[in-house]
């Protein structure tokens, strides 16, 4: 192990010691000193409602006894475990999946939109007078703001929760997009033409290759305003399917304050995989192909 | 690697004995600046032969690089013609395949696919590209280089791709835009000393805008001396030395001399002329 790579571990190693004592801390805050967890939940209890999501019954956040982490009068048993299938079931994976569809189908939605339009205000100086700066104001608008109309003209529905996503989305997208083009070098252009590319060709094999890096930093903007939008439309929307900003609700409205923080953490994970995984991978990839990383 | 057993062994049969094209015809060209009625460029009027190895130097601002992009088609003129081989020029083409001062490589293709990136977009079938592909990165000594991002070259090898992208579409006229102003001293030397020998190996008309008068004098075959504010041609020199020249000898000092002349007297007037308008 080379010096620096031991130096690297070494400091991640007092970051998660750091970390852990920090938890230990607020666990003994429980503990010790007898925080009320319906207060403030202790770190076991936000353990046991993740899991309890996931429809895994446990007692991490009991006082301690000789059963613990088992309930006092129950001993381990294998039905205090249940099976892979209700885990797939359960609540949390549910609200997942629901989140991550409504997501998926919103986002690509607003992607079209809001790159359509922004390929037309960079490449026509009328659209762009007329929509720039209504979508930049728009674009200050808190997503939540959309919900009320989306009520009303929409009502209470699917669509109603799609409504807001895309309108919390696409005018960040269009407008990075524009700027994004708009910076791109002019000699692209000019070697494009210079060697042949026209019509088609020209958009397809020059335009849309110089643009990429542009394309992936707008996608990778949009995609956290259409999170943020999504997880506000449902906090509000009540569906009978729940997503995960329901199930955030759900948990103020049963006064279940260790299930409202585990799902906030759960959505906090949920957007840094998606970002990392797919819209960071992206733009590193562009960037590293045209060197500038 | 730029030490050639001999250019002219690479591929005898493909070269024409004498260039049969590519007479640039520049006819009292005139372009103002966008918005205003200032002359970047006035009443030009310059006819290259076919093989010619034409130079044109001139102080930044005069125009030069203006006048190479109006060539290309990337800009259209004010007023005045410009044909090459009897056509008329009303846009980009790459029978005037460019050398971009920034090179303008595309970043996200590599060195064998921006080369090939001109015939495709012409149509040229997909064998006949990847052999016209291979023969270019030879001519340039790069055929190491074919799978390389552009990001991973260096500035001399980013050039010589620009060239060979240039070259692979057998343009009638090659325009070279400072193509070597980037690049250190020692590089643009042996890039010289590579351009020579392209020119004499392709019979390629060449027309070639630099503000270094050495560059021009060890290229050009006639060096046309430009004015500015407005651009306009102040004297036109035949450099009739046998090539390959070298840049420290008397002959090519004396031409060097004779330019500079030119150009100190070019930057002179203008200087006194703002100090009057001061």
């Amino acid at each position: 192990m080379s010096i620096r790579r031991w130096h690297a571990s070494r400091s991640q190693l007092q970051v998660s010691i750091g970390w852990l004592a920090v938890l230990l801390l607020w666990e003994a805050a429980y503990r010790v000193i007898g925080w009320q967890p319906w207060i403030f939940p202790a770190p076991s209890h936000v353990i046991d409602a993740t899991l309890n999501l996931l429809g895994i019954t446990t007692y991490l956040g009991e006082p301690l006894h000789a059963a613990w982490p088992w309930r006092s009068a129950t001993a381990p048993s294998p039905s205090a475990w249940t099976s892979l299938g209700a885990i797939a079931h359960s609540q949390l994976v549910i609200a997942i999946l629901t989140s991550g569809y409504r997501l998926l189908i919103g986002f690509v939605l607003s992607m079209l939109l809001g790159l359509l339009l922004g390929v037309l205000m960079w490449r026509y100086t009328l659209v762009n007078s007329m929509l720039g700066p209504v979508f930049l104001g728009m674009q200050t608008l808190p997503s939540v703001c959309w919900v009320p109309l989306a009520i009303l003209t929409l009502g209470i529905s699917e669509l109603g929760i799609l409504f807001v996503l895309i309108m919390g989305s696409f005018f960040a997208m269009s407008i990075s997009l524009r700027d994004g083009l708009s910076t791109t070098p002019t000699i692209y252009r000019a070697a494009g033409l210079v060697f042949g590319a026209r019509g088609l060709n020209f958009y397809w094999y020059v335009m849309l290759p110089a643009g990429l890096p542009a394309l992936a930093s707008s996608l990778r903007s949009g995609f956290s305003f259409a999170w943020r939008s999504l997880m506000g439309g449902e906090l509000i929307f009540v569906l009978s399917r729940h997503g995960l900003g329901q199930l955030l609700s759900t948990g103020r409205e049963f006064g279940d304050i260790a299930q409202v923080v585990a799902t906030m953490g759960i959505m906090v994970v949920f957007g840094m995989v998606v970002d990392r995984l797919v819209f960071a991978t992206i733009e590193k990839r562009v960037r590293a192909r045209f060197g500038l990383a | 690697m730029f030490l050639l057993p001999s250019a002219l062994a690479v591929r005898p049969e493909a070269k024409p004995a004498r260039a049969s094209r590519g007479r640039v015809e520049i006819r009292n060209l005139t372009k103002l600046y966008p918005g205003s009625d200032m002359h970047a460029l006035k009443d030009i009027t310059i006819t290259t032969e076919p093989g010619e190895f034409v130079v044109v130097v001139g102080p930044s601002g005069c125009g030069k690089s203006t006048l190479l992009h109006l060539v290309a088609g990337l800009l259209a003129p004010t007023s005045g013609e410009i044909y090459l081989d009897g056509h008329r020029v009303d846009g980009p083409g790459p029978e005037r395949a460019m050398v971009f001062q920034e090179h303008g490589l595309f970043p996200w293709l590599n060195a064998s696919q921006n080369i090939e990136f001109g015939l495709k977009m012409t149509g040229v079938p997909k064998a006949a590209r990847r052999e016209a592909v291979a023969r270019a990165l030879e001519m340039v000594h790069l055929s190491h280089a074919a799978d390389m991002y552009i990001h991973q070259l260096s500035g001399g090898m980013k050039q010589r791709i620009a060239i060979a992208r240039a070259l692979v579409m057998d343009p009638a006229v090659l325009l070279m835009d400072e193509p070597f102003a980037a690049l250190d001293a020692q590089t643009r030397t042996l890039l010289h000393e590579q351009m020579q020998e392209l020119a004499v190996q392709t019979h390629k008309s060449v027309l070639f805008v630099t503000h270094s008068v050495g560059e021009a004098v060890r290229l050009a075959d006639r060096i046309i001396v430009l004015h500015s504010h407005p651009g306009r041609i102040r004297r036109e020199i035949r450099v009739s030395l046998p090539q390959p020249r070298h840049v420290d000898s008397h002959e090519v000092n004396a031409v060097v001399g004779i330019v500079r002349k030119e150009i100190e007297d070019e930057v002179n007037r203008v200087h006194s002329q703002m100090a009057r308008v001061a």
